[in-house]
């Protein structure tokens, strides 16, 4: 059933992986995995091994169970986030001739502690539950226009509709972008996530130049007239004690940029695809609204979506598997929060669920910044669905699609309701 | 009853004050406050809850 056509080819397996410890899996490709990722994730946590080595896209671990991610995030040491070492950019960049343009780098995301915390702590207290309150009013009237405009055209692309341009406006809000330019922003989402297929190394450094050159105008005007937006409060933090710096606002730009613009829309369109797939849900939580917040939750946990990479820093022994330096690992969080070790009857979408802690946003230092935007946005999207929108359902004309990779999810959710 | 918190591995996931945030009060930046916390009486089950949210798994209930 694996239809072995759109897979990578196969990398030389290094020495130190045994038989045992191999399986073959592309993530990007696996036919069955793009056809339906969490049905597929379902069959590998059952049948592959909890930790294996695939030969696919370079050749890569995965880690399947709970407790292999759990551990593996808090290691920082042994689990590095820096895939090309910080030392090693610091080296190269310092050979670039004078007046090269800066290459952005999405930090904290690719730096370990101690620096990694450095370039969290500005963000932190913006991104904090207490900051999270006060955009509460303007995530639901966003939510709210977004339904009722695609409510008035009797159905429609939910992804295109709602999806996509509620975090792209969020985004701009926050940062205090101007709206005007909403359709350039749009654009390179989407660019981005069409990416998510492509990693070519070039063709990421020249989105995000494209992006910074984009905000560059608002980011300096911003340095000498300061307002009550993020540009302007990244302008007056310290890292390590020194002001930041133009290539500082750069790098904060292009992080909040990729890891919180399409992880929102495959979030939202991995819990609406089950809404639609799921009258009676819908029925349960349009009668108890109360119960929406939890069944946001259970939502992230049934669907967990993103994988993180790391670099193996020194050669170790984890859970009994013999790791080299510079081995790439994915942190299959999407396996994790399936693991019927941790959620008994995993594959179960289960409101009662005793233990319902998830780690769809990650663990350990670099857990994610977003998760309390992203759980407002996500929570206010299904209210305000559920509250707008009679019983909808999957439109059969046009079939669910859906993309493999590091943020997986559907690519099209066309509803249709009466 | 006491609650211990490994406040050094804190990540500020902020999910034991969605459970209550009188129990496990946050700092400005939203990582957990304090270190300890004598549980009043009637809030046990709270407590044990606000433990067991904790995605990090660093917060300890001591039971007396
Ligand atoms: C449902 C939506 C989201 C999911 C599932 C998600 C998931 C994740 C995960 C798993 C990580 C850890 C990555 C790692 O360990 O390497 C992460 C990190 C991060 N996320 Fe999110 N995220 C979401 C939304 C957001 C939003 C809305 C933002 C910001 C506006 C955001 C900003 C970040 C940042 C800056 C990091 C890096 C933190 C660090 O390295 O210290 N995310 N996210
Ligand atoms: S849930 Fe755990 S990691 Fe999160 S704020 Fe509370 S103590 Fe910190």
């Amino acid at each position: 059933m694996n239809d072995v056509s759109t897979n990578s080819p196969v990398a030389q397996r290094p020495a130190h992986v045994t038989d045992a410890v191999t399986y073959d899996f592309d993530m990007f490709g696996d036919a069955a995995y793009v056809a339906d990722p969490h049905k597929r994730i379902l069959d590998l946590v059952k049948n592959a091994p909890p930790i294996f080595w695939t030969p696919r896209n370079g050749g890569h671990w995965m880690l399947m169970t709970h407790s292999a991610n759990f551990h593996a995030s808090r290691d920082t040491e042994g689990f590095s986030s820096e895939i090309v070492p910080q030392a090693m950019i610091k080296a190269m960049m310092a050979k670039m001739p004078p007046g090269s343009p800066h290459i952005p780098q999405p930090l904290p995301i690719t730096i370990d502690p101690p620096d990694h915390t450095a370039y969290r702590m500005p963000l932190q207290r913006a991104f904090s539950p207490k900051a999270m309150l006060g955009l509460q009013k303007s995530i639901r009237e966003l939510a709210v226009d977004l339904i009722e405009k695609m409510k008035a055209k009797g159905g429609g692309n939910f992804v295109d509709e709602v999806a996509e341009p509620m975090p792209v406006q969020i985004f701009l809000k926050m940062f205090g972008l101007p709206l005007e330019r909403q359709q350039e922003y749009r654009t390179l989402v989407k660019e981005h996530m069409e990416g998510n297929q492509n990693h070519d190394p070039r063709a990421i450094v020249a989105r995000m130049l494209k992006l910074t050159s984009i905000m560059r105008e608002t980011v300096l005007e911003r340095k000498e007239n300061p307002q009550d937006d993020l540009i302007s409060m990244l302008w007056q933090s310290e890292i390590n004690g020194k002001p930041t710096t133009l290539a500082d606002l750069e790098n904060y730009c292009v992080v909040l940029f990729t890891a919180g613009l399409d992880t929102v829309v495959n979030g939202i369109s991995h819990g609406v695809l089950h809404l639609a797939k799921n009258p009676d849900l819908q029925r349960e939580l349009r009668a108890n609204p109360e119960k929406i917040h939890g069944a946001s939750e259970e939502l992230l946990r049934r669907y967990t979506f993103t994988v993180p990479l790391r670099r193996i820093a020194k050669d170790l022994n984890f859970q009994g598997v013999e790791m080299k330096t510079n081995d790439r690992v994915m942190l299959f969080l999407p396996a994790a929060d399936l693991d019927s070790s941790e959620y008994p009857e995993a594959e179960r979408y289960d409101l009662q669920r005793q233990n319902s802690v998830h780690i769809a946003f990650g663990v350990g230092p670099h857990r994610c910044l977003g998760s309390h935007l992203a759980r407002l946005e996500l929570q206010i999207v299904y209210e305000e669905l559920l509250a707008r929108v009679p019983e909808f359902r999957l439109d059969p004309d046009k079939p669910v699609t859906y993309h493999g990779g590091h943020v997986v999810g559907p690519d099209a959710v066309w509803l249709r309701w009466n | 009853m006491k609650i211990k918190i490994d406040k050094a591995s804190c990540v500020g996931n902020a999910r034991c004050a969605a459970v209550s945030p009188e129990l496990f009060p946050l700092d400005e930046d939203g990582y957990i406050a304090v270190t300890e916390i004598d549980v009043p009486p009637g809030m046990e089950a709270l407590a044990r809850r606000g433990a067991r949210a904790c995605p990090e798994r660093i917060i300890i209930v001591v039971e007396d």
